[in-house]
């Protein structure tokens, strides 16, 4: 519903639009990040690392808007969740940008040092947690809250293919002739990775809070109550 | 025989007012429509809603103040106050309006001194003794917050103070009758910044001792004063909880529309 004040809806535009175009920046960064590792191509990683920057603008921006908002036009309801929820986002995607900058800047010196054929095997993982941050911002543009409250289910996988992939590494980092730095580099790709799923997650649940608001944070973390043994 | 509301003290309860199936009317034209709600004791309940939808009117019935408008009248419902039927005609309206006491929006006091505004209506209402006065005088300017301004000026004129202090005197006024019940329509309307947050600090001390009902256009102080917040709409209520609740997940799109500033 349009508000009365048209300077209110402006505004709350504003902020959706810079969101969204965090979030687009971010992808584009964390494809690039991947492509510059798998194709040893450096200027791609460098693109990678300079467009953080308009990430970071973003994020101001956002948080800018969202606090002119509240002191402004004291959002409530719907509009309070909103302001929040897209604050909050924008948090999270600053961090993933972060971590496509991590994984340009190791695509870099992987490169630089020993390039590895194994790069590939980051590419189940990398697809996963792409995903896992298309669906958390679709959650978002599409006000749904079931995708949203979906990912932490889909974050497991996410994690199990981590574990796989982090032990085959370490293995052969631990081989006596496989003492690259490069295996190193595949194993903090790979911690990159698996946060982008968590942070993924979060916005789901940001998501989940702005459309129907409930707090599901931390939920999955509950411990279950322990089973009671069966009665002889 | 006129019933008296003292017959039934306010005791510590759940609900202090009673509204079932309230209909009325200013002659033919029907100014609230099938209201039913409970207003709880000892809390500050908060009534919303754009201008004319009869949130004020219904504030009124409460100490039926509605009576002295020319063909204003109740045409179905119920109120009680405490137990009782409030609209009885065997009701002793001075005695309700005692119990029940209200506020205004344009801060009103007596051309009288300060003092005089306060013991106005308990000297009416028969205490004559000069001490007993005195204390009453004390007890209703330190709950209203003035005190300390004004005790070294009790009989200067009332109308010498600034408008924050004319409105928290008008509330000593209603304080000095020993209500249970506050009403207030827009009681920080007139005042600014400074005084309104004076006044919504009151009422938090207030509500340890009075059911208070506060009619307000202003959200922001629904907020921060109120504990539950009903939203009014062309005579009806549409929706009444929690003010936290109304005013991050209201039940009803009427009521988001209106607090959110929105039309559709």
């Amino acid at each position: 519903m349009p508000h009365i004040f048209r300077d209110y809806d402006n505004a709350i535009r504003h902020l959706q639009e810079y969101l969204l175009t965090m979030a687009a920046v971010t992808r584009q960064n964390l494809e690039q990040a991947m492509q510059a590792l798998l194709r040893s191509d450096i200027d791609l990683a460098n693109t990678v690392i300079a467009a953080d920057t308009d990430v970071d603008e973003l994020e101001r921006k956002v948080d800018q808007t969202g606090m002119e908002i509240l002191v402004r036009f004291h959002p409530v309801a719907t509009d309070l969740r909103l302001v929040i929820a897209s604050m909050k986002i924008s948090t999270n995607l600053e961090r993933i940008s972060d971590h496509a900058v991590g994984i340009a800047k190791r695509a870099r010196k992987i490169h630089r040092s020993q390039p590895l054929q194994e790069v590939q095997w980051i590419e189940p993982l990398y697809t996963h947690a792409y995903a896992l941050l298309r669906d958390a911002m679709d959650s978002y543009t599409n006000h749904d809250s079931a995708l949203g409250q979906s990912l932490h289910a889909k974050d497991k996988e996410l994690d199990r293919l981590h574990k796989q992939l982090t032990r085959t590494l370490s293995e052969q980092l631990e081989k006596p002739d496989g003492g690259s730095a490069s295996w190193l580099h595949l194993i903090f790709i790979a911690r990159s990775l698996e946060r982008i799923g968590d942070l993924s997650v979060n916005i789901g649940e940001e998501v989940v809070f702005l459309e129907s608001s409930r707090d599901i944070r931390h939920e999955h973390r509950k411990p279950t109550p322990p089973t009671q043994p069966p009665s002889p | 025989m006129v019933t008296d509301l003292s017959d039934n003290p306010a005791a510590p309860m759940a609900t202090a007012i009673h509204i079932r199936d309230l209909c009325f009317a200013y002659h033919t034209k029907p100014a609230l429509h099938d209201v039913t709600l409970d207003i709880p004791t000892r809390q500050i309940t908060a009534f919303i809603g754009p201008s004319g939808c009869g949130k004020s009117t219904l504030l009124r019935c409460f100490n039926r103040i509605n009576d002295r408008i020319p063909g204003a009248h109740l045409t179905a419902g119920s109120i009680h106050i405490h137990g009782i039927e409030i609209n009885r005609p065997d009701i002793d309206l001075q005695e309700l309006r005692r119990r029940v006491g209200m506020v205004f929006q344009k801060y009103n006091p007596f051309k009288k001194s300060i003092y005089e505004n306060v013991v106005f209506s308990p000297r009416l209402g028969g205490i004559r003794k000069r001490a007993a006065l005195d204390e009453l005088a004390e007890t209703a300017l330190r709950s209203a917050a003035l005190w300390d301004e004004v005790k070294d000026r009790l009989h200067t004129s009332a109308l010498a103070l600034s408008g924050g202090q004319q409105q928290r005197l008008c509330i000593a006024r209603a304080i000095a009758n020993q209500p249970d019940i506050l009403l207030m329509d827009e009681p920080c309307a007139a005042l600014d910044p400074t005084a309104t947050l004076k006044i919504e600090e009151l009422l938090h001390q207030l509500k340890k001792h009075y059911t208070i009902v506060i009619v307000t256009h202003n959200m922001a102080q629904a907020t921060r004063c109120a504990d539950l917040t009903a939203f009014m709409y062309l005579g009806k209520l549409i929706e009444s909880g929690p003010t936290l609740q109304i005013f991050t997940t209201p039940n009803n799109p009427q009521t988001l529309a209106y607090i959110s500033g929105s039309f559709g």
